[in-house]
């Protein structure tokens, strides 16, 4: 989180200004959609690659089936959502109860989504989808712009669940001891599965707003956005271990990252040299996580006193705790 | 067996913030002698041991080696004096063989290529030592868990060891093994070894120990040979109380029958009947591997039942999961409760309320403030540590942590607990706290099934004692009509035949 100060410090001249503050808008809040489901998977001590595929194929699919098969905007789009949580399911199941591991298997799915969308499409971009999907990300209610309304509401439920609901409190405890949770009468398949689900559904969702964005589908867009989606969550703290995060947190962490791009662009820098900061920054914030014990004690150090973080160790005769994480 | 101090301490005291974990404590450490420590938790044992093995420098007082002042700054230091020691956490690689893992990470040389000839005679040298034979070859994998933890001292001993410390080695060993370990000890102890034996277990202290220091708070409160104290006078040096008060069985089961199981069947189980009355305590006794958690997993749904019929109040009911079990208030407190019992991204109310977050909810969501106060109530009846209100568990002693994972079954209204070795690993003080918390539960009608390898535990807070062996409930005897050393007897006999 000190982090999105850092991101925000940095930049300078421009970045203050109006529109230059929408675009970020704009830019942060489909990756930020794709970060919640990112993060609940996490969570459960899962990750979720398939994800920017499944944005290509739900926007190709919505633009198919508005332009050329005629369906009707609202429909389509509520097709292409529930799709987005079916093939989430599809995730989940063989990644539970068909015990392949869901690196493996979503890496398979990223492929295969992605493949699918390209299929339909012959590879070719449909472009001008349809006018009535302008409205939906460029309208603004209350003078925010509505992926701003979109961000904000996705999050707000999203923690909400999380905190307040047995089957939020059930993915944490999945993802900190599945075993435990077994013990305790928590069907873990059923819980990681649903946190796939959710995956799905906020790529679709976001795949839907990608199209209304850009007027147009196409099996090339949303490339690697499973990757940004994780390192947000990452660099807003969720341990990949599971049981560890909160998703407000994984937002602080995409919008350091566009804030770093953004940053970046407005300074002209070249597009590779972005990927290597963006590169660098990911590492840095997961090594400033995993490194924040000592980094204090060393902090502590140099500046006098005692280490604050001994305190925290537990009495000094037990034995160290193999800590499941 | 020269007597000469090898290993002293004089004065020595560090302290950590907040903490005072040892303070002035001189302690003299003979060749060839084994001096048990013991103390509850926090008492400073695993500060003196680290002490010892150069992980910790005192603050005050010194070390000295053979009469000269030592510094130990780090283990490096403590190995090059000759200190090894012994955790009882596992470092072996299951798939190396036992040469490869005595050596690992400093596998003998000759030029640029291992020079295998040297490790294997180094580790057949190492484990004759020891007083014991193994193939250097076989893959540790293959070994029982007797002959690992005996690779695992071989890893630890060096031929310049002066000073053996070990601690705790004896948590997840069955009897045999650990009269296993102690022949080994006494040999080396033979060869000159000093040794540092640090152990909750007093019987085993008693067995093995020629002297005993007793640890209080940081301070050594008293060292006696053997000879000249009892289990008795160490508990009271330990605690300040009397022995008679811990075990202390005081409720007696009510009529009827709360569990039954008729020819239970699962793929470890070969029909096993039982049955529970309310408020009852049932002890299941056993060697390692005779089965008895494997009965308590069959109960609670974990492995899947083939056959047979279990009964609770008298309805038969399913059992495909543990869902199932918790909702015919059946729980179940794993042996290992670090990997399958506590969330360590929860503090104290979630790992408490987990089992039953219905208790906690306010319509169909979870309201925390109900959750901090409910569980709190438990946690209070359990006298679980306040800080535990809000720190990760992973902060709490043992006992604590026990202690909390007991409580999640009390907030679930479960009606039969299966308590597997619920005392493992725990100081003596909270061991009484965790009989008294059974004798309390069972009083209210919440019946037990208990176990255990402590047999004197055992045998003290059972009303009945049925003894399993090779998945099978071989005798039931009630309260009083077992020795320990009969359980032992028919615990064992099969073994040597079988398999």
């Amino acid at each position: 989180m000190l982090l999105v100060a850092v991101g925000v410090a940095l930049t300078t001249d421009r970045f203050l200004s109006r529109q230059n503050l929408m675009n970020v808008w704009l830019q942060v809040s489909i990756i930020a959609i794709v970060a919640i489901g990112a993060t609940i998977v996490i969570l459960t001590a899962q990750i979720d690659l398939s994800s920017g595929s499944l944005v290509a194929l739900a926007s190709v699919i919505l633009a198919g089936l508005i332009k050329e098969m005629g369906v009707p905007v609202p429909l389509s789009i509520l097709l292409v959502i529930a799709m987005g949580a079916a093939l989430g399911l599809f995730n989940g199941f063989f990644s539970t109860y068909g015990r392949i591991p869901s690196f493996i298997f979503t890496l398979g799915t990223l492929a295969i989504f992605r493949g699918l969308a390209f299929l339909y499409t012959q590879g070719a971009p449909i472009f001008s989808v349809s006018p009535q999907l302008n409205p939906l990300f460029y309208r603004t209610f209350l003078g925010m712009p509505l992926p701003f309304v979109y961000v904000m509401v996705l999050y707000a439920a999203a923690w909400g669940y999380l905190r307040y609901t047995e089957g939020g409190r059930n993915i944490y405890a999945v993802g900190g001891n599945d075993s435990a949770a077994r013990l305790s009468g928590i069907n873990v398949n059923l819980v990681r599965t649903r946190a796939f689900v959710i995956a799905g559904f906020m790529s679709g969702l976001a795949g839907v707003l990608l199209t209304a964005r850009l007027d147009s589908g196409s099996p090339n867009y949303g490339q690697g956005y499973e990757l940004t989606a994780i390192a947000a969550a990452v660099i807003g703290g969720a341990s990949l271990f599971g049981g560890h995060g909160n998703v407000f947190a994984t937002l602080f962490g995409a919008l350091t990252i566009v804030l770093v791009q953004n940053g970046l662009n407005l300074h002209g820098v070249p597009a590779a040299w972005q990927e290597i900061a963006l590169g660098a920054i990911i590492a840095v914030a997961v090594g400033v996580d995993m490194w924040r014990r000592d980094i204090g004690q060393a902090l502590g150090r140099l500046f006098g006193g005692r280490p604050r973080q001994e305190a925290e160790r537990p009495a000094p005769t037990e034995p160290p705790v193999r800590t499941r994480t | 067996m020269a007597s000469e101090p090898l290993w002293e301490l004089r004065g020595v005291s560090k302290s950590f913030p907040g903490v005072r974990a040892l303070q002035d404590v001189s302690l003299t450490l003979r060749r060839g002698g084994i001096t048990a420590l013991v103390g509850e938790n926090g008492s400073g044992k695993s500060t003196l041991a680290k002490c010892l093995a150069g992980v910790h420098q005192p603050d005050e007082g010194e070390l000295r080696h053979r009469g000269s002042r030592v510094e130990l700054r780090d283990p490096s230091a403590a190995r090059g004096h000759g200190v090894a020691v012994f955790y009882q956490e596992s470092s072996l690689v299951p798939s190396l063989t036992v040469a490869e893992n005595i050596y690992l990470g400093h596998l003998p040389r000759r030029g640029p290529l291992v020079d295998w000839a040297a490790a294997r005679r180094g580790a057949m040298a190492a484990l004759r030592r020891l007083g014991v034979a193994i193939d250097p070859h076989r893959p540790v994998a293959e070994l029982s868990v007797a002959e690992q933890q005996l690779v695992e001292m071989a890893k630890a001993i060096s031929s310049e060891m002066t000073l053996l410390v070990l601690d705790e080695p004896t948590a997840a060993l069955g009897p045999e093994e650990i009269d296993r370990l102690h022949e080994v000890m006494k040999h080396l102890a033979g060869q000159g070894t000093s040794m540092l034996y640090i152990s909750h277990r007093l019987d085993e202290v008693f067995t093995v120990a020629d002297r005993i220091a007793v640890l209080r708070d940081g301070r050594l409160v008293g060292t006696a040979p053997r000879e000249d104290t009892s289990v008795r006078d160490v508990v009271w040096m330990m605690i300040g109380t009397d022995l008679e008060e811990l075990f202390v069985r005081d409720r007696r089961p009510s009529p009827g029958i709360r569990l039954e199981a008729r020819d239970l069947r699962t793929p470890y189980v070969d029909g096993v009947d039982l049955s529970l009355a309310p408020g009852e305590i049932l002890g299941l006794g056993g060697v390692i591997g005779s089965g008895r958690t494997r009965i308590a997993r069959g109960l609670f749904g974990i492995d899947p039942i083939l056959g047979g019929e279990v009964r609770v109040d008298g309805r038969p009911i399913r059992l495909r999961s543990p869902a199932d079990a918790i909702a015919a208030g059946i729980a179940f407190l794993p042996e290992d409760r670090k990997a399958d019992g506590l969330f360590f991204n929860f503090p104290g109310p979630p790992n408490v309320s987990i089992a039953n977050l219905d208790a906690v909810k306010r319509g169909p969501l979870l309201s925390l403030a109900r959750e901090r106060h409910r569980t709190g109530r438990v946690m209070d009846e359990l006298r679980v540590d306040r800080r535990a209100g809000d720190l990760s568990v992973r902060f709490l002693s043992g006992g604590n942590q026990q202690k909390l994972v007991l409580g999640r079954w009390l907030f679930s209204d479960a009606r039969i607990l299966i308590l597997d070795e619920p005392t493992q690993g725990i100081d003596i003080g909270t061991k009484y706290e965790v009989y008294r918390v059974m004798n309390e539960l069972t009083g209210r009608g919440i019946s037990i099934i208990l176990i255990s390898s402590d047999y004197p535990e055992l045998l003290a807070m059972s009303d009945r004692v049925a003894v399993v062996r090779q998945g099978r409930i071989v005798h039931v005897a009630a309260r009083g009509e077992l020795t320990e050393h009969q359980l032992v007897e028919m615990a064992a006999t099969d073994v040597a035949k079988g398999a």
